[in-house]
């Protein structure tokens, strides 16, 4: 990605925001360094921010899964393990950090310790295009949302890797049931996709934020492609395996699905990787449907109003953080309505979710970008000439 | 670019009759999954009077002069609707001929007819592809339609295997061909338009030798040409591929689909590689000379009908190289005309082993013994057709072999027509082998199959098209010999009319009577 | 040599060496599962190396069309049909591989020298670097408008044609109107009911 603009790189645009690398590469060759090292020193700390945000977000979520599971159950959750339990998911991991590592007789060993790393890295990858505010990025590349398209689906690979060599057959059907569902779910999610692109011109997620930007809680996308909504959140539930698509795990039928062989640490990878999948898909539903860090009321006008100027590193410093809490909040809004979803929605059968994907969404999907084609022509103005 | 403007510069209309082929493809889509399987009671014609339509309709578009469409690629030029018109008159003779086939194998017609149209939809779009994109995705929709009908009957193991073989050895083929015109891409400083790709290659190579990239490119496109109308040594799929086939597909196979590759091959070499004029003519010799030698000796030695026609097929690919060989504009005429002759008279023969395995269950040349007795129409038309694809006079085959080899005499290719002389006699004599299989034998050497020969009904369905093609192609195949002068015509018309062949035959006799003036000097 | 220099330099070695183990792997592993992973190995690879070229969409597309279904596909069928039968040993089978190996060999030096001797044509054009996908597109609704189109032809037949291999046919043992069951062709009818007959 030589192209690519790392972090807060400054852009040329007039609401440019803070600019952290700029600001970070100035001190230090001020201090003397030569450009070439500063720029050394600055290329770990984006990738070690991606992986240490990505782990505290899960850390979060799998919080809320318990506190929330437990509230729908009437139940109190984890509260022995820091103020109301905040603390348990640490535990957990830990936990399963320290666990034995153990590889099955007659399973592949090679096999079976690469199909959890396949399935996470390209996770963990695809946060490099979630925008959390004008520069608030980690690249800002021009192929944005197609990129997370095509690296969820290298995740098949490394299931079918893992219930292949686990020799096991209920690993071997879950991975199996994984690829397909994955493969089934993909096509209406890049058809909802590609209705949002094609209003916004361009495939890059922040060029998509701005084109929903400056009529507030009105201006998103939401309004404009609903049904599109629906699509991309039903076939992102099934892309993360989350209930009511949780079927390549269903403990009923098939033990734990790909994941019954592995303890440990590779188990902790699976783990780790579900719930990073599920806060991506959370945040990039924000991103593509509600606005991203954008607030509900426009802030520009009031800005305007008040008579002060938006580049003033106090505002930026501001808007910067509330774009970034409008993110969160979003996403998380969203991760509730999952968990919410896990304990009241019964799980599909196989053929029941292959007849959904094949026979339901992919038309709707195609005729939702079909109308959306005829309303650009139609009304240019409001959905993207 | 707005969008009137737009639509003048792609130019459609050129595209018009493959358009009505597309169009007679989805309503027979369309209506099998909407009207269900009695649908396929009219199916096939209306499949058939969209080929019809459009071939009226490339008519209609003989003297076009705006003939370049969608900015450089399709050239709709005489040449390429002369092939069209082939490849979609070949796909309507094939459908008749399989309706009742396909119905008695208890196998869904209409998938079968929309699967066929595609194929001629990839196979008109070839003859007229004038860049590299298009010529390839063409191509690969001729292929992959023939691959699926080639494995169309699917509970017969000799069909799997058959579309098995043909599809590895084909992906393999398409593999070296997409090589190649990648080296072409890269030789040419990224053009994929074929006109571009000759000045380039002309540019680059100056009067010097070619480059190797260039050779090997031409190796590479040749050896995908080949497999499409297999030539010896890319024959090897041929005769299992027509083994187990259903027998309609081998019909379009053998004509439809060798037509459009004799279409690529003109267009291809004549305008990508002009510098290279004499290396590929010295290739396509080789490749006649194996394709006359060994389709005609190896069709002595076979005992099923469909094999036999398959190397029979060999040998006429063989002959028909000659015209591209000579290189002159009789040349390329005369491999039109031989074209149009074999799609007759081969469709005819086609048309026979259809009837007779319908009613016999086998395709042994030995089961025909003593037919006449029990089937004389059957009979008459097999021997017409097969007499001339030997080439004996009267028949159109004599006229059309006698034109090929006279071109070639003319053009001083003396040993090659020496050798298609002598393996015609040869293909005369496996060809008379069945006639007197079938007429000769007394009526107590018939074969168990002739015995229980069933009575010769018309009136069952999907009898009559059988019926309708086999005497219109025997009426065809021994009338057109005499009555050759609007085909004739047509062929000669076909080439004066197609500037890229004009412009090349100009620039090629220029060299060669410069290279005469070299060597007397 | 700047940084950004050096990393495109060890990238496109570590690249180069990822495709060409990964395909030899292919090629030469016994069992065919680890030929399919390591097929996906190759497709990331060269995704690696369009990326390299400043091709990003091309890179993407590589990915999710190569990664993400063809070589799931190929898995997915080898998955199903994994029939472990031990094939008996082939009797002097070095001398195939060594032949194989020759030919091979050959290959690769005529065309190395090709690559070398030949004097390529460089297009003229500049990069478009992320204007690409813009441009990608302008091609394909203008010049690239037929191949484009008739893609959707070849894509529907292929799904035709699938789904006619893959269906399950109803088999009745009755032979079609009018004709001997002993005449039969070998295919079995599908139903009785036939072509321009009466239902």
């Amino acid at each position: 990605m030589s192209k690519s603009r790392h972090l807060l790189s400054g852009t040329d645009k007039m609401n440019s925001g803070i600019n952290l690398q700029g600001s970070f590469i100035d001190f230090f060759q001020g201090l003397g360094l030569p450009y070439g090292t500063v720029k050394l020193l600055w290329l770990p700390l984006p990738m070690l921010l991606l992986l240490l945000g990505a782990t505290v977000g899960v850390l979060v979520v799998v919080w809320l899964e318990r506190k929330i599971s437990a509230a729908a159950q009437q139940r109190i959750g984890p509260e022995y393990a820091g103020p109301l339990g905040v603390l348990q998911p640490v535990a957990d991991g830990l936990k399963l950090l320290v666990k034995e590592d153990i590889i099955p007789a007659n399973s592949d060993p090679v096999l079976f310790t690469l199909g959890p790393m396949i399935v996470v890295i390209p996770v963990f990858l695809s946060y490099l295009i979630v925008p959390f505010g004008q520069n608030l990025v980690l690249t800002n590349i021009g192929t944005g949302v197609f990129l997370w398209i095509a690296l969820s689906s290298v995740a098949p690979i490394g299931l079918l890797m893992s219930g292949y060599s686990s020799n096991n057959k209920y690993s071997l059907l879950g991975g199996l049931r994984a690829a397909a569902q994955s493969l089934s779910y993909e096509v209406p999610l890049a058809l909802a996709v590609l209705a949002v692109v094609m209003m916004s011109n361009s495939l890059s997620t922040i060029d998509i934020i701005e084109q929903q930007s400056g009529y507030g809680i009105f201006g998103w996308n939401i309004w404009r492609q609903p049904v599109g909504f629906l699509i991309f959140w039903i076939a992102a539930l099934a892309e993360c395996e989350r209930l009511p698509f949780d079927l390549p795990e269903a403990e009923e039928e098939l033990v734990a699905g790909y994941q019954t062989e592995y303890a440990g640490m590779k188990f902790a990878l699976f783990y780790l990787g579900s719930y990073v999948n599920l806060v991506l898909s959370a945040l990039l539903v924000a991103v593509l449907y509600l606005g991203g860090w954008d607030f509900p009321i426009p802030i520009d006008p009031i800005l305007q109003l008040l008579g002060i100027d938006s580049n003033v590193p106090w505002v930026q410093l501001i808007t910067a953080s509330l774009g970034i809490t409008m993110t969160l909040l979003k996403a998380y809004f969203l991760v509730f309505l999952a968990i919410l979803i896990r304990w009241t929605v019964p799980r599909v059968r196989i053929d029941q979710l292959l007849d959904l994907g094949w026979k339901f969404l992919l038309p709707i999907a195609l005729v939702n970008l079909l109308l959306t084609a005829g309303l650009k022509l139609a009304f240019p103005v409001a959905f993207g000439g | 670019m707005d969008v009137p403007s737009l639509s003048t510069q792609l130019n459609p209309l050129v595209i018009l009759p493959e358009l009505i082929v597309l169009t007679a493809l989805v309503v027979v889509v369309v209506c099998d999954l909407i009207v269900g399987r009695t649908a396929s009671r009219w199916t096939p014609y209306v499949a058939v009077s969209g080929l019809l339509v459009s071939v009226v309709q490339l008519g209609f578009q003989w003297n076009n002069d705006h003939a370049i469409a969608f900015l450089g690629g399709f050239n709709g030029d005489a040449l390429s609707i002369v092939f069209r018109g082939i490849i979609a008159l070949s796909a309507a003779v094939t459908i008749l001929i399989s309706i009742r086939y396909i119905e008695q194998s208890g196998t869904a017609l209409s998938e079968f007819i929309s699967i066929l149209l595609a194929a001629t939809l990839g196979g008109m779009f070839l003859s007229g592809a004038d860049e590299l994109v298009t010529i390839f995705i063409a191509l690969e929709t001729l292929s992959i339609s023939s691959y699926l009908l080639t494995g169309y009957m699917k509970r017969d193991p000799r069909s799997n295997e058959a579309a098995l073989k043909y599809l590895l050895i084909g992906a393999s083929s398409s593999a070296i061909f997409l090589y190649g015109i990648s080296l072409l891409y890269g030789l040419s400083g990224g053009a994929t338009k074929l006109v571009d790709i000759g000045t380039a290659l002309t540019l680059s190579t100056g009067l010097g030798d070619p480059s190797i990239g260039i050779v090997i490119a031409l190796v590479f496109v040749i050896a995908g040409v080949a497999f499409k109308i297999s030539a010896v040594p890319f024959h090897q799929w041929t005769p299992d591929v027509y083994e187990g086939s259903p027998t309609p597909v081998v019909a379009f196979l053998s004509v439809g689909s060798k037509a459009a590759g004799f279409a690529l091959a003109i267009r291809l070499l004549v305008t990508a590689f002009p510098v290279v004029w004499e290396q590929w003519r010295f290739v396509f010799v080789a490749l006649a000379i194996l394709s006359m030698i060994l389709g005609n000796v190896v069709a002595l030695a076979q005992t099923s009908m469909k094999r036999l026609l398959a190397y029979s097929s060999i040998g006429q690919a063989g002959f028909v190289m000659l015209g591209l060989i000579a290189g002159t504009e009789q040349g390329y005429a005369s491999m039109i005309f031989y074209l149009f002759i074999y799609l007759f008279m081969n469709l005819g023969g086609f048309t026979c082993v259809i009837l007779f395995s319908l009613r016999t269950g086998t395709d042994q040349i030995s089961e025909y013994a003593g037919l006449y007795q029990k089937d004389p129409l059957l009979t008459l038309g097999l021997s017409l057709c097969l007499l001339s694809l030997g080439g004996i006079p009267p028949m159109a085959g004599f006229f059309a072999k006698l034109y090929l080899f006279w071109v070639g005499w003319q053009a001083g290719l003396y040993g090659l027509v020496l050798l298609a002389l002598v393996t015609s006699v040869i293909s005369i004599y496996y060809y008379i082998r069945v006639i007197k299989m079938m007429v000769v034998k007394e009526p107590q050497e018939m074969s168990a199959a002739v015995l229980h020969y069933p009575v010769v009904q018309w009136n069952l369905p999907g009898m009559r098209p059988l019926q309708v093609s086999l005497i219109s192609m025997v009426l065809i195949t021994s009338l057109a010999g005499i009555l050759s002068n609007p085909l004739l015509s047509l062929a000669n018309a076909s080439v004066s009319n197609t500037p890229l062949l004009q412009s090349f035959i100009k620039a090629s006799t220029v060299s060669v009577s410069i290279t005469d003036v070299d060597s007397h000097l | 040599m700047n940084l950004a220099q050096g990393v495109q330099v060890v990238s496109l070695g570590l690249l180069s060496l990822m495709v060409l183990g990964a395909a030899l792997g292919v090629v030469l592993a016994n069992n065919i599962v680890y030929s399919a992973f390591l097929l996906g190995g190759v497709f990331i690879s060269i995704s690696g190396l369009y990326i390299l070229l400043n091709a990003g969409f091309v890179a993407t597309a590589q990915i999710l069309i190569y990664v993400g279904a063809v070589n799931v596909l190929i898995l997915f069928a080898i998955m199903l049909v994994n029939k472990r039968e031990d094939f008996a040993p082939i009797s002097s089978a070095w001398i195939r591989k060594g032949v194989t190996g020759l030919v091979c060999i050959g290959l690769f030096a005529l065309l190395s020298t090709m690559v070398l001797t030949t004097p390529w044509l460089i297009a003229s054009i500049p990069a478009s670097g992320e204007q690409a996908t813009l441009l990608i597109g302008e091609h394909l609704f203008s010049d690239f408008l037929l191949p484009f189109e008739l893609a959707s032809v070849l894509l529907l037949i292929a799904l035709i044609g699938a789904i006619i291999l893959a269906r399950r046919e109803l088999i009745v043992n009755e032979p079609a109107s009018g004709v001997d069951a002993g005449l039969m062709l070998p295919e079995r009818p599908r139903e009785g009911v036939a072509v321009g007959s009466d239902p």
